[in-house]
């Protein structure tokens, strides 16, 4: 009888210990997609380029819940993940721009390196700047590049830590439109 | 004048190693380090130089200048990162084992060792055997 329960007690031991094994460290929720939460308000000076069509600052709450809005935070330091993924997002904006809207957040950057960034790029959907990075603090962001997916009704849907692929992109863009 | 020298040498590297002081209060550090870094693996918010740290300490910095309390700093920060935020695991729910597990170990430790060398007692037939065998003469 107490040889089982030692055997036992190993055998459940060995059983968290590999559990444990399996577990990837790296793997980092977002509260905000876990929940399905509202997007965060904020509102952000418009970067130069876009001033003409965007104006001068953009609020997040006037165009939640209108349609699906991508949101990309970045930064010109951030290499090589977000030179990666800045063709791949001007991409699917160019395919999408009638029914999601793509918006950059360049974080914790200098405006003279993000513009030239933007120029290398020649990306054509809003960007904002934020040099404090404080609403990446309000999404929960780890680091750069963070791409949040916002359904129509202005809530969280997912969240994608690292540099987007196209794939993963049309994936949740399927998901967020209706 | 050796003296003088030698004691030079001595507290030299000592003003060298002087760290400018913190813009920040020490209490703000002292929250800090009770939050992880979120880009940084196995730092505090309060050592990392990452941009997420140092605006973290600049929130903190606001908050405590607008009177919230630590518990409300803390519940901020858990309210968008999560309870892995938090260095110590809080005392409820699953993490609650982190607290409780070490305990109960070192109680089985302790109960282990006692039972391992408590004085047993002797069955009463081996002492008459062995009173017989001492009384018996030697063959």
């Amino acid at each position: 009888m107490r040889a089982w329960l030692w055997i036992l007690l190993v055998v459940a031991l060995g059983g968290l210990f590999f559990w444990g094994m399996q577990r990837n460290p790296k793997e980092l929720p977002s509260v905000l997609a876990k929940e399905r939460r509202p997007a965060p308000d904020f509102t952000l000076p418009v970067l130069l380029p876009y001033r003409a069509e965007w104006g001068e600052t953009f609020r997040l709450s006037d165009h939640l819940g209108k349609r699906p809005i991508v949101l990309n935070f970045w930064a010109s330091w951030c290499y090589p993940a977000c030179y990666e993924e800045a063709p791949v997002l001007e991409a699917a904006w160019r395919a999408y721009k009638d029914r999601v809207l793509f918006l950059g957040v360049n974080t914790q950057d200098k405006e003279a390196e993000a513009l030239k960034f933007i120029a290398q790029f020649g990306l054509t959907f809003p960007q904002v700047f934020d040099p404090r990075g404080r609403v990446g603090v309000d999404y929960g962001m780890y680091g750069v590049p963070e791409t949040f997916f916002i359904d129509g009704e202005g809530r969280v849907l997912a969240r994608h830590a690292g540099a987007i692929d196209q794939a993963t992109l049309e994936k949740y863009l399927k998901e967020a439109l209706p | 004048m050796r003296w003088v020298l030698f004691l030079a040498l001595f507290f030299l590297p000592a003003l060298g190693q002087a760290e400018p002081p913190p813009d920040l209060s020490p209490e703000v550090f002292r929250i800090a380090r009770e939050l992880r870094c979120p880009v940084c693996q196995g730092e505090s918010a309060a050592e990392s130089n990452s941009g997420v740290a140092v605006e973290m300490r600049r929130i903190i910095a606001e908050m405590l200048q607008e009177g919230k309390t630590e518990e409300e700093i803390k519940a901020f920060f858990v309210d968008r990162y999560g309870e892995w935020i938090l260095y110590s695991p809080p005392r409820r729910g699953v993490t609650l084992w982190a607290w409780v597990l070490p305990g109960v170990a070192l109680f089985l430790l302790a109960w282990g060792l006692f039972a391992y060398f408590r004085p047993r007692k002797v069955p009463k037939e081996l002492l008459e055997e062995a009173e017989r065998r001492l009384k018996e003469p030697p063959a």
